[in-house]
């Protein structure tokens, strides 16, 4: 099957350890899709049972997908598959990054990038078009991804995009990111590319993505698709009463609002109220440094920035001039953990001369930064959790020898001195000490320093379950839906599909309503007045699975899209959950439906299911994998599952609501395994074989 | 602004009806000679002065580059930084001159994330044309934008050369040159921006605007 838009059409393959460097048709991974699709595909064909993510048969791919680079809207993300270091089995995970990195490698003429072996010395790899060489990293080797990114550029051209890692990758440490353009960090899979040497990718890129379809036909798609966008997370009410608006929320994330500025521009500049119909103002809808930075962040902010093809900006671009004062540049961009994570790290912030709202502005940019710089990951803020949890529980004085103990600045904490951020994440982005275990992940941490159970089944420490890793809109998200689709994944579930929906902030009643014409009456409730596990629900929750890994495969961005509800009154609210199938149509020539994409989709999360059980040697992933800490069916003691105010779980519902979602998947309602006839259903034969081959085939 | 010229600009309106326009007033070369340094050829050959151009408020751009495909896409059914005739992209990261030693504190979105567009001035006497040996780039009856006639072009890249902001483009997959023909009056990288950072102004306008912190 030729493709005629969409995909660049090639995949390039790196080797490392042969420094050969051979081309590819993506042809053969059209089914998959791209981006996630590719990057399991290619797992599962090369990267043999039991491999350490370090080893040199393990493959890392830079995936992108047939929408990335056209123009579609939110498409700028980068999947990167690999092992996951972090995870105590090592199984099969995604990191993802925004910014410019995935557009320059469609123009550059790459579906994916293919990364195996070691190299012999510390290299990076340029790519220019056609022209790709392995370059010599011994300059960057030591040094930060700041640096490293300018340092490569300034090499390769100002055009270029570089995605690099910083100390905490080369020195191979589990919680480690990938780092490309001002603020974008794919999480968990720095130290693999330490592993191989290869400090950096810088890319650049003269050519094109075709689109198949009929220009202004697709200019107009997409047009429409601004027109039922949100704000971030797809939030479709403003947070303050609008006399244009039915409803506000005050969580919602479309912040824009008379009086509310971009106050360190170089003049001000006036978020103002945006009405949906105002396709030029979108871009003022989100003023993230509010909801990230607290009220002070309005007065930082230099402008919003983000991804390539997004009109929704929810990345703060901030002037923070005390930081100079450190060290540190006083130009910070980040969202969400990167700016909430430090907090982990420190529990408050003292700046003289500055407001405690002013301190956590500052504090909380000088943590992201310096974590940026170094390249350390927060596995979704649970370092900093580890790290009280042993200070409060008296581990760390036992288990750091005494010498290192009274080396660690303590006090700081205590005094809110920020400068305690630059001594902490320089430990374990160097693995300095007995304190680096902190960035191996929790599993490891609780092995090595003897965690006990309480540590698993405490609430406040967020941890899913035992294989370390924590909530990401879990149970808080529609009970048993969230709680189902964050047992899914091998690390952090990373899905925001049902999240956009249920906290888009339109009132639950018209939730309900869409929730039922897409998914059946009862898929959702009342947020904290959860019902008891059922067909809908597990629809809910394999719908919010599959698009979630559409997004990641096509690639677009899961923090914004399904289009699921709209600002729109005149629409009833309701979005458009076919658009997807429309720019894929489009772009790529072949018409597929909705249903045919999601069966895509589909495919592609039941070959992740494979590779789990396959890196896991598990014949039942339900006792292995999906079980959980504990303390979602014990919080809350006072309120019983199911009642008015309280997130809780129930244990005999919990198991019924797997079973539902096992069914809904076509997977062993015993085991969670695939079944034969799924995986035939899904043309994944040869993986049903190879299950059986292990002895891992239950039905 | 002419009534005329601000129905046009804040209307929808086809290209089909950009034409009934035609012959829009020209404003005086003189007024707007130094907004462009580069356009300095002696060489005389008349061009009507344009009827306006896309223009660029630094301070409110957010690098999102829908700019960019939005115009590839319209003008060549393929979308690519390269041929898009609205030009952020290539001062993206670190600004117009690259990575220099103070990159902190330098232009661009990894440095103090001033944004800095390349947009096509329609120049009054402009430097693409005059330069072309083919006399390939010749202006549009209806809207006065410089347009290059893929017929003539050659691809020799003289233009591309001449231009100072760099504006003209030698496709790579065609070798033929391309640059900023006002989608004939649509304005496509305009209407489509997100946070209204570009405008189509008269030239009249772009003096003013320049004084209001706009980059020209």
């Amino acid at each position: 099957m030729a493709l005629k838009g969409g995909w660049a059409g090639t995949i390039l393959r790196v080797d490392l350890s042969t420094e050969q460097i051979t081309r590819e048709s993506t042809e053969k991974y059209s089914r998959y899709i791209g981006g996630m699709g590719i990057g399991y595909k290619v797992m599962w064909d090369e990267v043999p049972q039991g491999t350490h993510p370090f080893a040199e048969e393990n493959r890392i791919i830079f995936g992108v997908g047939p929408l990335t680079g056209t123009g579609a809207m939110c498409s700028g993300r980068t999947n990167i598959t690999s092992l996951l270091p972090s995870n105590p089995f090592h199984g099969v995970s995604d990191s993802h990054m925004g910014g410019h990195f995935a557009v320059e490698m469609k123009y550059a003429g790459y579906d994916a990038v293919i990364i195996q072996g070691k190299a012999k010395r510390p290299v990076w790899l340029r790519i220019v078009d056609q022209d790709v060489t392995l370059e010599d990293a011994s300059v960057f080797w030591g040094d930060g991804t700041f640096n490293t990114i300018a340092g490569i550029t300034a090499i390769m051209g100002k055009s270029s995009q570089v995605a690099a890692i910083g100390q905490a990758g080369e020195h191979q440490v589990n919680l480690s990111v990938i780092r490309t353009g001002a603020s974008h960090s794919a999480g968990g899979h720095g130290g693999v590319m330490g592993s191989k040497n290869l400090k950096a990718i810088g890319v650049m890129g003269t050519g094109s993505v075709k689109i198949a379809g009929d220009r202004n036909a697709w200019h107009k798609l997409n047009k429409d698709t601004f027109a039922i966008v949100g704000a971030n997370n797809q939030h479709v009410v403003p947070s303050t009463p609008q006399a244009w608006a039915e409803y506000h929320d005050p969580s919602s994330r479309w912040t824009s609002q008379k009086g509310l500025f971009w106050g360190a521009a170089p003049y001000p500049i006036e978020t103002g109220e945006v009405r949906p119909e105002e396709v030029n103002k979108i871009g003022y809808r989100t003023m993230k440094a509010i909801k990230d930075l607290g009220p002070a962040g309005e007065k930082y902010t230099v402008r919003m920035g983000g991804c390539a093809s997004c009109p929704v900006r929810c990345h703060s671009h901030l002037h923070v001039p005390e930081l100079e004062a450190y060290g540190v540049s006083p130009n910070v961009a980040n969202t969400c953990m990167g700016f909430f994570s430090p907090n982990g790290v420190m529990k408050g912030y003292k700046v003289a001369g500055k407001t405690n709202d002013e301190a956590n502005v500052i504090g909380r940019s000088m943590g992201a930064q310096i974590a940026d710089d170094y390249g350390v990951w927060c596995n979704y803020g649970q370092l900093g959790r580890d790290f009280f949890w042993a200070i409060d529980h008296g581990y760390l004085e036992k288990v750091l020898p005494r010498d290192e103990y009274n080396s660690l600045p303590l006090d700081k904490i205590e005094k809110g001195d920020i400068s305690f951020f630059q001594d902490f994440y320089r430990r374990i982005a160097f693995k300095e000490g007995e304190l680096a275990t902190l960035g191996e992940g929790a599993w490891y941490v609780a092995k090595k320093w003897g965690f006990g159970e309480d540590y698993w089944s405490y609430k406040g420490n967020k941890l899913w379950t035992k294989l370390g890793y924590p909530v990401h809109h879990s149970n808080e998200s529609d009970g048993v839906v969230g709680g189902v689709i964050s047992s899914m994944f091998n690390r952090d579930a990373q899905c925001h599909t049902h999240q956009n929906f249920l906290f888009s902030g339109l009132p639950t009643n018209i939730l309900k309503e869409v929730a039922a014409e897409h998914w059946g009456a009862e898929a959702i409730d009342e947020v904290a007045n959860y019902t008891p596990a059922n067909q809908a629900k597990a629809k809910f929750t394999k719908w919010s699975i599959v698009r979630n890994v559409l997004h990641d495969s096509l690639t677009l961005c899961n923090w914004m899209w399904p289009m699921t509800v709209s600002p729109l009154k005149d629409r009833n609210y309701r979005g458009d959950t076919g658009l997807e199938a429309k720019f894929f149509s489009m772009a790529t020539g072949f018409k597929v439906s909705e249903a045919e994409l999601d069966e895509s989709a589909e495919r592609i999360f039941t070959l992740h299911r494979a590779l789990t059980a396959k890196q896991m040697k598990s014949s039942n992933l339900r006792r292995d994998h999906d079980q959980l800490t504990g303390w979602q069916f014990d919080m809350d003691p006072d309120k019983e599952p199911f009642t008015k105010g309280t997130i809780k779980l129930d244990r005999d519902d919990y198991d019924t609501a797997l079973t539902l979602f096992y069914r809904e998947m076509g997977w062993d309602e015993e085991t969670g395994i695939p079944t034969r006839a799924q995986l035939t259903r899904l043309n994944l034969e040869d993986v049903a074989d190879e299950l059986e081959r292990l002895g891992l085939l239950t039905a | 602004m002419s009534e005329t010229q601000s129905q046009l600009l804040n209307q929808k309106i086809t290209r089909r009806d950009f034409l009934k326009y035609t012959g829009i007033s020209a404003i005086g070369a003189t007024t707007m000679s130094w907004l462009l340094p580069g356009c300095t050829s002696k060489d005389i050959k008349v061009f009507e002065t344009a009827d306006g151009m896309i223009i660029h408020e630094s301070a409110r751009c957010t690098g999102c580059l829908v700019c960019e495909a939005t115009c590839s896409v319209g003008n060549d059914g393929k979308a690519s930084q390269v041929t898009a005739r609205i030009k952020v992209s290539q001062n993206f990261a670190y600004g117009p001159k690259g990575v220099r030693g103070d990159w902190v504190n330098g232009p661009g979105e990894m440095g103090n994330f001033t944004l800095v567009a390349d947009t096509c001035r329609q120049c009054e006497q402009p430097a693409c044309a005059l330069a072309c040996p083919e006399n390939a780039i010749f202006e549009h009856e209806g809207t006065g934008a410089r347009e290059v006639d893929p017929e003539k072009c050659v691809g020799c890249g003289t233009c591309v050369r001449a231009c100072p902001w760099g504006i003209p483009t030698l496709d790579p997959e065609t070798n033929v040159s391309t640059k900023c023909i006002l989608c004939h009056g649509y304005t496509a990288c305009v209407k489509d921006c997100p946070t209204g950072a570009l405008q189509y102004v008269s030239w009249e306008d772009a003096i003013q605007k320049y004084k209001e912190h706009f980059q020209v």
